[in-house]
């Protein structure tokens, strides 16, 4: 039920009397009634107020009833405004009237019934109610769509602001997968322009590698709705690939169905990083603890051993014979002490890394090896640009350029010439400071089908001779310390030229993680 | 050194190792001792005279530095000698006067042993 609010209703007559009498008739039904006493009183009422229906005798002696319809319909705001004209029926009355049918006009024939005219203009008050809620509820309506969709603009605004502040690369896509926008972002970091990868341009900055397993999730998450999440990396514009996480979720509307993808990109290439980092460091600790058992395992029935034929070497009871096969088994015990203490037992002298001057130490090997140079007839060029100070463990690093020093020796059985550069450098890949030491030899060289294997443990080209583990325990080493060794081996008009290179960053003695440290290899 | 032998006190908890050391010392001519615990050598070092104590480093119970802080806190006189297959200075292990590898073979120990005798007992570093 709607309120009764009264309407304005508007008694035309020229006759106070008739007035007064439809005054009477017309009072019961509460709305408001004005009286004007001519056309053109009644125009001024219409003008200042709103009208719901107008009551007019037809005949009235400046302007007649007809006449005061005609201005009234002329107006674009009473066009609609109900007339009820009252008069003698005549015939002529009867055909004008129905000229106004397709307004709301109606007619009282005299004598007025007064329950008809109520009826009437009853029904044209009850329509005007109705028509002003409806206007009203309509404006309210317009009004709301109109501040919706200021909402929507705003927070359409307010959203790319948004996503253009975030750290994130982002983008919108359409139900199938279509991308329709980026942010700021995107563009900042690859480099491209809308046009290149819209929809399902952005392959271009992918990685062919992942291209298929992404694109395939992806267009997969696009037909099922499922949110959408992969790891891939995406090249910037530098050309460099970093590694993102990205995400992607549907956005319904209000029955549900999807109307746009909203994703993001999220650079993990520091996390990924980190977290190899960790990995490996990790599995350097498992391996030094692993090495340690093995180490106390077979060191403990090693030294027994060893105890047993050093008192057997020259005991009494023993003759010749057996004295042979004493010191055999003794000579082949060494080889097992020298393989555990090279690869297990590796234990160091100090339990702090301490300043180490790599010069130091390449002096240190050099005079150890210094027969074999003579034996196999090396030429030995020492280039000693710096002091080489890192922070670590002199015997550990001695042991790396050991390695590689003896390595080179044995590649030059008939004469040589052996090059030790040491030299300050930076890291290759990321510009870290530290030092370098190249060990170049003339000789027989590494086969390229060799060349891969070579830092695998129980690799040798030694046969018999090596272990297979020195460039495996040296490169251990020097990725402990976040350095990297690497080869070459070049063959020119006069022979080969290998040349191992390490590089050691200069570390802060905290830096070298106590974990890793722990590891033998 | 005096012409008197000197006494070693040789700890081990396992029997072929601790025999064999015993004799490798006898050898090189040293008086030998043994305890198989790092107790059982407390309580001979409080009962005779004692040099030096070589100390397996890994021991049920009392480990060889914990019995080098004990022997130290009694006698801080008396040098302590840690042996052990282990890859890595145990931590405590400081407080001994030496340590060494079971890699290094008799006469490595010997060496060694005879070094720190000549130091006397006073604690590395």
């Amino acid at each position: 039920m709607t309120p009764h609010m009264p309407v304005n209703i508007l008694m035309v007559d020229d006759q106070p009397g008739k007035l007064l009498s439809y005054e009477a008739i017309l009072e019961p039904l509460g709305e408001n009634l004005v009286k004007a006493n001519s056309g053109r009183e009644a125009l001024e009422y219409l003008l200042k107020s709103d009208i719901a229906v107008v009551l007019m005798d037809v005949s009235m002696p400046d302007i007649d009833g007809f006449q005061l319809a005609d201005m009234i319909r002329e107006h674009p705001r009473f066009q609609k405004t109900a007339i009820i004209f009252i008069s003698a029926v005549h015939l002529t009355d009867g055909d004008r009237i129905k000229g106004y049918e397709r307004g709301a006009v109606d007619y009282i024939s005299v004598p007025v019934i007064p329950e008809l005219l109520r009826a009437k203009v009853s029904v044209f008050a009850e329509l005007y109610r109705k028509t002003q809620q409806l206007e009203k509820l309509n404006r309210e309506l317009e009004e709301r769509v109109a501040e919706r969709t200021e909402e929507l603009r705003e927070s359409e605004s307010q959203f790319r602001s948004l996503a253009n502040s975030i750290p994130q690369l982002a983008w919108m896509a359409d139900p199938s997968g279509n991308i329709f926008w980026y942010n700021q972002r995107w563009y900042d970091y690859t480099g491209t322009t809308f046009e290149q990868v819209k929809g399902w341009g952005w392959d271009i900055v992918h990685d062919p590698e992942h291209l298929e397993r992404v694109s395939k999730k992806y267009r997969q998450c696009i037909s099922t709705g499922e949110p959408w999440d992969d790891t891939f990396p995406i090249r910037g514009k530098d050309g460099n690939y970093r590694w993102f996480l990205s995400r992607a979720l549907p956005i319904h509307d209000v029955t549900g169905k999807i109307v746009r993808w909203f994703g993001t990109n999220t650079d993990i290439t520091e996390r990924k990083q980190a977290e190899e980092a960790l990995i490996k460091s990790e599995r350097f600790a498992a391996m030094g603890r692993l090495a340690g058992i093995i180490a106390h395992e077979i060191n403990n029935p090693l030294e027994a051993i060893s105890n047993a034929f050093y008192l057997l070497r020259d005991h009494p009871s023993l003759d010749e014979e057996a004295r042979y096969y004493s010191r055999l088994a003794e000579e082949e015990l060494a080889r097992v002490a020298h393989i555990t203490k090279q690869t297990l037992s590796f234990y160091r002298e100090s339990q702090q890394p301490v300043a180490v001057s790599l010069s130091e130490v390449l002096d240190n090997v050099i005079e150890l090896q210094s027969r074999r140079l003579q034996v196999s007839g090396i030429a030995l060029e020492k280039q000693i640009e710096t002091a080489g100070m890192v922070q670590g463990y002199p015997v550990e690093l001695k042991q790396v350029f050991l390695n590689l020093i003896a390595n080179a020796i044995q590649a030059m059985p008939q004469g040589g010439r052996l090059r030790i550069r040491l030299c300050h450098s930076s890291d290759w890949h990321n510009g870290r400071s530290g030092v370098r030491v190249s060990i170049f030899d003339t000789g027989v060289g590494i086969l390229p089908e060799h060349a891969r294997r070579i830092f695998e443990p129980f690799f040798s080209t030694k046969d018999a001779k090596g272990t297979g583990l020195g460039l495996w325990i040296s490169k251990g080493i020097v990725q402990k310390y976040e350095g990297s060794i690497r080869f070459r081996s070049m063959r020119d008009g006069h022979g080969n030229v290998t040349c191992f290179s390490v590089f050691i960053p200069a570390l802060a003695a905290s830096e070298i993680p106590e974990k890793a440290a722990a590891l033998v290899a | 050194m005096s012409d008197r032998k000197t006494v070693i006190l040789c700890v081990d908890d396992e029997d072929n190792p601790l025999v064999l050391r015993k004799l490798v010392l006898q050898k090189a001519g040293h008086e030998v001792i043994t305890a198989r615990s790092g107790k059982e050598a407390l309580d001979l070092i409080g009962s005779r005279s004692v040099d030096l104590v070589l100390s397996d480093y890994l021991m049920p119970g009392m480990n060889g530095a914990e019995l080098a802080e004990q022997v130290k806190a009694q006698h801080p006189e008396l040098p302590v000698v840690l042996i052990s297959g282990v890859n890595e200075i145990p931590p405590g292990a400081s407080i001994a006067d030496a340590f060494v590898s079971k890699v290094e073979g008799p006469d490595a120990l010997s060496r060694q042993i005879s070094a720190v005798l000549e130091r006397g007992g006073t604690a590395a570093e």
